[in-house]
């Protein structure tokens, strides 16, 4: 919901900018010199024509004032130099036209001279004030659209939710903003910690009004711009599709972004040549409106990309201390944990070996027990410890076969009673029979499997059940292990899917004998079920038994067919020679 | 301690040369060698240990060992290609005793002419077990007159006579596809047989690469013959390789 009022705010703002962006494309072919003076005798001329047909019905006694109408609008509309030029028209025409001698510059009556004179003074001094005021709403008009667009810029660096959106929308408003000036697309680029350029946005992708340099030209145009620590300017070939709709020769500006005197990135510009100005402009004065604000999007650029690299580089520590905790806590986990059955095992030998020994045939099957048991847990613990750091490495990409999950479940539960480790434990496995096929890696999943159920025998009672249950929801074919034992506190929720992590001890005496992880399980549980696009999660109502899940995709192109029904043979098949 | 071996080495080849069953480990893991050897030293076997590939391969010729017990990872080459030499001249049965515990290193083994595939660390009842599937089996290819009527493992039963098979005493109805299936995988109890090898012979070579639909189908004969998953199993899967009919239990065991 959110990302879509987002949307929705991002295209109206976006709307706004373009309307913006057409109005002063407007004013500014109003602007056009020739055209204000133009039009200041287009309005003289207009009075004029009004006053003769007036004085033709009834002479008016101060009827050359209309003038001044025309005069305040030239002075609204176009500013002081064409109110001037009003003004000077207007004396004359009035002169010429309605003051005897007609159509001659000399005056009779020299009352008149002081009329006449009196109008001009004040075509003048009306047009210079009207036009000084149009200049201050014009002044404070742009000033409002430039405070505007940098609010909607910082807003946009606020809101961001991630670093490569924002500088995406970052490269999108440049050249929205700065089309004007010539600019049709924006790349952004970024020196990562040694130093090295990545361009991380260029938007548009492709431009309609001419052809992009690829991603190589800028990243080398942009890394001689940071060697300089200049702006340099870098024409493109054009290109012939399109050689007849841009008049200029298409060219890619890189400029140094630097913040707090550190390099932090480059901005690609491309466009037509008459962008240079902008930076140009914005280097020497900064009083046009366009190029002050292309400064501030200059820096906020640069603040933009240094507070990304200050955030990699926090996360890259925190990598680094979390990296440091896991290797002590490896460290100590499997010393205890290899420590530990290592003992047994040369407990119970030396006592089988001393010589002086007597010992009774029930003391000597014991003690070999012991040695059995200490062996299968090292040699569990060396598996998890192979497999999670093949899983972390990579190494271990899951080999993707089509199986049905209940023939995984069999092979587990096959495993561990052959290690011993079901005993009379009661376990209730409840697939339904079409079970669909899916892909997965038979050992990982297995391993999976296993995890899980070891883990509900070590923390449920010996007499309660375990059940495992598969089904098919929506995509995804989910499988279910719950125990009766103790429980996973909310807290602990996802906490057991981190490495070493250990739940409550187990409560039976007996079961902890069992244990014999390092809190590895259930990581690499998730490490394998991530591989395979699964989720895994656990549920729990702490005393009531915990439950874990896990969900694997059920891909739309698995095979549906089954192999033929034979007639059946009436002999035994032939053994193979 | 090596002559106190070889003396007893003698010793058993005097008492029992002409019956005991010749088992030849090639392994250059000084433990592993010892224990097999202690493991398996009684009257019925006779074992003679190797540390290399080569002069495992002179010991097959000179020796004529009955089952080879072989390691993938020797000194001087690997136990694959050695696996291949063998398969060159002698259908002995050869048992990989391997760390080596993916499919891949599975299916290559068994592809080059392995019989079994056991992973280290292993244990000797396990091996042992192995060994006397492998020699009965042999024994039954060999020997016709030594298939029996009928075939028993735990409580299935199939009798071959009547096509009927029973769990427990109850007759389980089998299709006539299932039923070959189950019976191919009888003839080779206790072997490992792979996808493509079952797939061929019930359904012929056209099919053998359908393993997923195989999958589906020994899931079949799985709910019909094994109603609780929980329960004891007589169909095994070995992960990526095949299935294994859980072998017979030998009067003695």
């Amino acid at each position: 919901m959110n990302t879509i009022i987002g949307e929705r705010t991002r295209q109206v703002r976006a709307g706004r900018q373009r309307h913006q962006m057409a109005q002063r494309m407007w004013q500014e072919r109003w602007r056009a010199p020739w055209f204000g003076y133009f039009c200041a005798f287009v309005g003289v001329v207009g009075v004029s024509l009004v006053i003769a047909l007036v004085q033709a019905q009834t002479p008016i006694a101060n009827i050359s004032l209309l003038y001044l109408v025309a005069v305040l609008w030239v002075a609204v509309s176009f500013g002081r130099g064409s109110a001037i030029c009003a003004a000077l028209l207007a004396f004359l025409a009035d002169d010429l036209f309605f003051i005897p001698p007609f159509y001659r510059l000399t005056v009779d009556d020299p009352n008149q001279w002081l009329s006449l004179f009196t109008l001009l003074a004040t075509a003048l001094v009306a047009g210079q004030l009207t036009a000084a005021a149009r200049a201050r709403a014009q002044e404070a008009q742009e000033s409002r659209q430039y405070t505007e667009t940098l609010y909607a810029l910082a807003q946009l660096i606020a809101t961001a939710t991630d670093d490569s959106t924002l500088l995406t929308t970052l490269a999108q408003w440049g050249s929205d903003s700065f089309a004007l000036a010539g600019v049709r697309a924006c790349a952004i680029l970024q020196t990562d910690v040694e130093g090295a350029l990545t361009l991380c946005a260029l938007t548009p992708a492709n431009s309609s009004l001419m052809p992009l340099p690829d991603e190589e030209t800028i990243l080398r145009r942009a890394n001689q711009a940071l060697t300089t620590e200049q702006p340099i300017n870098f024409s493109l070939p054009t290109g012939d599709a399109l050689a007849g709709d841009s008049p200029s020769p298409a060219c890619l500006a890189c400029i140094p972004l630097r913040s707090n005197r550190q390099i932090v990135g480059a901005l690609g510009l491309i466009g037509s040549e008459g962008m240079v100005r902008l930076i140009e402009r914005q280097a020497n004065l900064g009083d046009d409106q366009l190029a002050s604000l292309f400064g501030a999007y200059r820096d906020q650029l640069a603040l933009t990309l240094e507070r990304a690299a200050l955030r990699r580089q926090a996360i890259h520590t925190e990598a680094l201390r979390e990296s440091d905790r896991l290797k002590t806590a490896l460290l100590e986990s499997v010393t205890h944990d290899l420590r530990t059955p290592l003992a047994g095992i040369k407990a119970a030998v030396t006592s089988l070996l001393a010589p002086t020994a007597q010992r009774s045939l029930v003391a000597q099957h014991e003690l070999l027990a012991a040695i059995n048991t200490s062996a299968d847990r090292l040699n569990r613990l060396v598996s998890n410890l192979l497999d999670l750091s093949r899983l972390e490495a990579g190494v271990a990409k899951p080999h993707l076969e089509w199986y049905t999950i209940d023939e995984v479940i069999v092979a587990a539960l096959d495993t561990l009673e052959r290690a011993g480790q079901l005993d009379a434990r009661r376990i209730v496995v409840e697939t339904p029979d079409d079970l669909p096929l899916a892909l997965m890696d038979h050992d990982q999943i297995e391993r999976v499997m296993i995890n899980l159920v070891e883990n509900a025998l070590k923390y449920s009672p010996a007499q309660g059940v375990i059940h495992i249950a598969a089904r098919v929801i929506r995509d995804e074919l989910e499988t279910r292990v719950s125990d009766e034992g103790i429980g996973v506190t909310p807290g602990e929720l996802t906490a057991i899917f981190e490495k070493f992590y250990r739940g409550q001890q187990p409560t039976q005496p007996g079961a902890s004998r069992m244990a014999g992880g390092v809190g590895l399980g259930l990581s690499i549980c998730a490490s394998i079920i991530h591989a395979h696009q699964g989720r895994i999660w656990a549920e729990s109502q702490p005393g009531h038994g915990a439950t874990f899940i896990f969900t694997l995709p059920l891909s739309p192109e698995r095979p549906l067919g089954e192999l033929p029904e034979l007639p059946g043979r009436t002999e035994t098949l032939a053994l193979p020679a | 301690m090596n002559q106190m071996m070889n003396q007893m080495n003698e010793q058993a080849q005097q008492s029992n040369a002409p019956r005991s069953i010749r088992v030849l480990v090639i392994d250059d893991e000084q433990e592993i060698g010892r224990t097999i050897r202690a493991g398996l030293a009684s009257d019925e076997f006779q074992v003679e240990w190797t540390l290399t590939g080569k002069t495992g391969l002179e010991e097959v010729t000179r020796w004529q060992p009955d089952v080879i017990i072989l390691d993938l990872f020797l000194p001087d080459q690997d136990g694959v290609m050695v696996c291949r030499a063998i398969r060159a001249h002698t259908q002995t049965p050869i048992i990989v005793l391997s760390v080596r515990e993916s499919e891949q290193d599975k299916v290559l083994a068994l592809n080059e002419g392995a019989d079994d595939y056991l992973t280290k660390p292993f244990s000797m009842p396990e091996l042992e077990a192995r060994v006397r599937v492998a020699l009965r089996h042999v024994a039954g290819l060999r020997d016709h007159a030594l298939r029996e009527a009928r075939f028993q493992t735990g409580g299935l039963v199939i009798d071959f006579e009547r096509r009927l098979v029973t769990v427990d005493g109850v007759e389980k109805h089998l299709t006539p596809t299932e039923y070959d299936t189950l019976v191919y995988l009888a003839q080779h109890a206790g072997m490992v047989v792979r996808h493509r090898e079952l797939l061929r012979a019930v359904w012929g070579a056209e099919h053998e690469d359908e393993a997923h639909y195989l999958r589906v189908f020994v899931g079949q004969i799985r709910r019909k013959l094994e109603p609780e998953i929980g329960a004891p199993r007589y169909i095994l899967t070995e992960p990526g390789i095949g299935y294994r009919l859980r072998a017979p239990e030998t009067p003695g065991d």
